[in-house]
């Protein structure tokens, strides 16, 4: 079932990335939805499943935005990583602590993106990188989790994302 | 996958990086079209994106203002639009009057260089999905004459510039992106300098390399400077200095720029599809 749902959900994300999550915007900074799935997809699957499922979302946001090709499949597949450090590791059941989860994968994961801008030539200062956007991400993701972690736990546990492992 | 040894599972995991890598370092070189594949997957969450930002616009407005004020929020904002385009107006008059000033006390050349601009509107169905590039996608593309280059304005002053177009779309580089430079002066000064942005979502603007000796004054006006080859017309306006300081180097100032386009609240833009430099 995951093999459908979680493309669809990338799809679905990148939609309301583009268009509504605009209108919630705070000094610019929008929630990153496919980095929160992403991460806690690692976070329920581990390390390798993480990583996995994080380049494939993140293939298709790189088809999607026509850009850098791959800027995307190499963060989300990072970020699919370090939160599957936390599998087997970190206590499930508390949304305190998947929170925390995601703004520490978050804040790696856009770490790995900013490296990657200067590979391609794209030079923000680094003190507007951490302080504009690396660091209101981290919490804005964070605080996501906090409001939706319910309906994550639920779909890995009995819905849309549950399924054996691959 | 289980199967392999982890010699040849790091040896798979390098290759996928190495390959990852390289399509990242030649998708840097500035294409201009979309690829087919992405080109028709925007053609076609065109339209799911352009519904969802009025669906979403919607809502927004009704959440932020109490039922009862919606209309004078309408009101409010129609009379906004009509404040920014007499404010442009009004620059474009100031700026033509001391072009003219200049002209006159130049032995009579008479050298008029006022833009005259062919527009197309379209409007605005998406944005950048991410938070560091600042990009906006218009529902005109190839099919409407649209190609890479042009630029985008708004009747309160400069959007950006095409950077690819598919066949009904089209995406368009801010000016508040990292990747854009803008060849700019400041009205009252004339001194020239080049206009980046600062990080994507963010309305921050910074114009580099302004000579020592012209040091421009806060509130001074920052308009386009229509150099030869550049992508935008002479005279747009951009934005107003909130702050000058010297750059790093020592040898150059640069000021922090406040523009007049609200990008948060773009709608509809106007796409500059010809523009000539008349000499009368």
């Amino acid at each position: 079932m995951r093999t459908l749902y979680f493309p669809a959900l990338v799809l679905g994300f990148v939609l309301l990335q583009s268009t509504v999550l605009n209108f919630i915007s705070i000094n610019g900074v929008k929630p990153d939805l496919v980095l929160v799935l992403v991460i806690l997809n690692g976070f329920f699957r581990g390390t390798r499943e993480g990583a996995f499922w994080g380049f494939v979302g993140g293939i298709l946001q790189d088809l999607i935005s026509g850009g850098y090709f791959g800027i995307y499949a190499l963060t989300n597949m990072t970020a699919g990583y370090l939160g599957g450090l936390g599998e087997g590791r970190l206590y499930r059941d508390s949304r305190l602590i998947a929170a925390g989860l995601v703004w520490v994968c978050t804040f790696g994961a856009q770490l790995v993106f900013y490296l990657l801008l200067l590979v391609v030539d794209v030079r923000v200062h680094v003190l507007t990188a951490l302080t504009g956007i690396i660091m209101p991400v981290s919490f804005y993701n964070a605080l996501v989790v906090l409001l939706c972690y319910g309906l994550f736990y639920r779909s890995h546990r009995q819905g849309l994302l549950g399924g054996g492992h691959y | 996958m289980s199967g392999l040894s982890l010699g040849k599972k790091l040896l798979l995991l390098g290759l996928l990086i190495i390959v990852t890598m390289t399509g990242l370092h030649y998708s840097a070189g500035g294409i201009e079209r979309f690829t087919p594949l992405a080109s028709s997957l925007r053609d076609i969450l065109s339209p799911i994106q352009r519904g969802i930002m009025i669906a979403g616009r919607e809502i927004s407005d009704f959440v932020a203002t109490p039922a009862r004020l919606i209309g004078l929020s309408k009101r409010y904002r129609q009379l906004e639009e009509q404040n920014s385009q007499l404010e442009s107006q009004l620059l474009q008059f100031k700026e033509i009057s001391e072009e003219n000033i200049r002209l006159k006390k130049m032995l009579d050349f008479s050298t008029g260089l006022t833009p005259q601009l062919a527009t197309e509107a379209a409007a605005v169905t998406g944005r950048d999905h991410g938070n560091w590039f600042g990009s906006i996608t218009i529902n005109k593309g190839a099919r409407q004459g649209i190609n890479s280059n042009m630029a985008v304005i708004t009747p309160a002053g400069l959007v950006g510039r095409v950077i690819r177009v598919s066949e009904n779309t089209a995406e368009v580089l801010l000016i508040t992106d990292p990747r854009s430079g803008v060849g700019s002066m400041v009205q009252e000064t004339r001194s020239p300098g080049i206009l980046e942005g600062v990080a994507g979502g963010q309305g921050n603007l910074i114009m580099v390399n302004i000579p020592a000796d012209l040091t421009p004054d806060r509130g001074n006006r920052v308009i386009t400077s229509g150099l030869d080859g550049s992508v935008f017309p002479k005279g747009i306006p951009i934005g107003t200095v909130r702050e000058v300081r010297r750059e790093e180097a020592g040898l150059f100032k640069m000021a922090e720029v406040e523009p007049y386009v609200d990008f948060n609240r773009l709608e509809e833009v106007l796409v500059v599809t010809s523009f000539k430099l008349e000499t009368p």
